[in-house]
């Protein structure tokens, strides 16, 4: 699939998805409002771990800076204080000594 | 309310730089923001293109990580009165902020919903086109690091949703898993098995409990995609 069409799926789902909620009438089951809610919990995931370590064997220092920006994440509830954190003791991290 | 567009701005930067990172060019990186527009799935977008995943696989983690605004359509479609020529409208700049900012307004018309989202979608889009100049002005985004943005991005907006022991079983469950499964399954498999067994995961771990969690206006502001 080139990047156009891949471009022209996720335009489709997104739109569906978006349109179906104010068009529906209709609510989805219990459980499956139960597994909407988890989805983005999931996929966030997801996405993290196996991206976390990269690939040129600093895998201990962004570990390291991934935990940290988690905390601040978790205290502050900023996307930019956490990318802050996280890239700031990376890079410091990195510095060789 | 200020902040919720200022929270916006270092998320599209973010998303452009990684962008051009897995090869995007500024027009490409620009028209997911103008034609997705969808935090969150155009950033998993970009680091499973930059893994060389394959289209299907990246339209169907699409789906799933939008598949919420679905509930948030039927929140909004209760509340404001939309005609059948509004609503497509509505649902095309419809985004977790701008359900959040409607739905904690006692303003319910069309004209205050679309100017919500579209002060967003043009705070996106300047956010993208800002971030896309950076990403080709940066000289070496490979020896600064610059691809450790992506994780990082997605524990900022993984962490604020974690509030209950099921919330973290799912979320450390899912991590484990997808960890394992991506040293085996190539491009975007690993992330959609996950995302669909962690969400049967905890739809059935809470099913003991009597009604569906509510949607509510100030966490769909937190989770800010």
């Amino acid at each position: 699939m080139s990047f156009w069409a891949t471009v022209a799926g996720m335009l489709v789902v997104t739109f569906g998805s978006r349109y179906a909620g104010l068009a529906l009438r209709a609510e989805p089951p219990p459980f499956w409002q139960r597994f909407l809610h988890f989805v983005p919990i999931a996929v966030f995931a997801a996405l993290v771990t196996p991206s976390l370590a990269g690939p040129s064997g600093e895998g201990e220092m962004r570990l390291a800076a991934a935990a940290l920006a988690a905390g601040a994440a978790w205290w502050t509830r900023q996307l930019w204080v956490a990318l802050a954190v996280g890239m700031g003791v990376f890079w410091l991290l990195r510095i060789p000594l | 309310m200020a902040p919720l567009w200022l929270g916006v701005v270092p998320f599209g930067v973010a998303y452009a730089v990684l962008a051009r990172d897995a090869g995007l060019s500024l027009l490409e990186t620009q028209a997911l923001s103008v034609l997705v527009f969808a935090g969150s799935a155009q950033l998993s977008a970009v680091g499973l293109f930059g893994a060389g995943a394959a289209g299907l696989e990246i339209v169907l983690t699409t789906l799933l990580l939008n598949v919420r605004h679905v509930l948030y359509g039927m929140a909004l479609g209760r509340t404001v009165r939309l005609t059948s020529r509004q609503r497509p409208v509505a649902a095309y700049f419809l985004t977790d902020e701008a359900f959040g900012v409607a739905a904690a307004s006692q303003r319910r018309t069309f004209a205050f919903l679309l100017g919500t989202e579209l002060s967003l979608f043009a705070t996106w889009n300047l956010a993208t086109l800002g971030g896309g100049l950076l990403g080709a002005a940066t000289p070496s985004p490979a020896e600064l690091g610059l691809d450790f943005v992506f994780p990082l991005a997605f524990i900022a907006l993984l962490v604020p949703l974690v509030r209950t022991r099921v919330e973290l079983a799912v979320a450390l469950a899912s991590g484990v898993v997808a960890y394992v499964l991506a040293r085996s399954l190539p491009g975007g498999l690993p992330i959609l098995l996950t995302g669909v067994g962690g969400s049967l995961l905890g739809a059935w771990l809470t099913r003991t409990t009597p009604a569906p969690p509510a949607i509510d206006p100030a966490s769909a502001i937190r989770e800010v995609a």
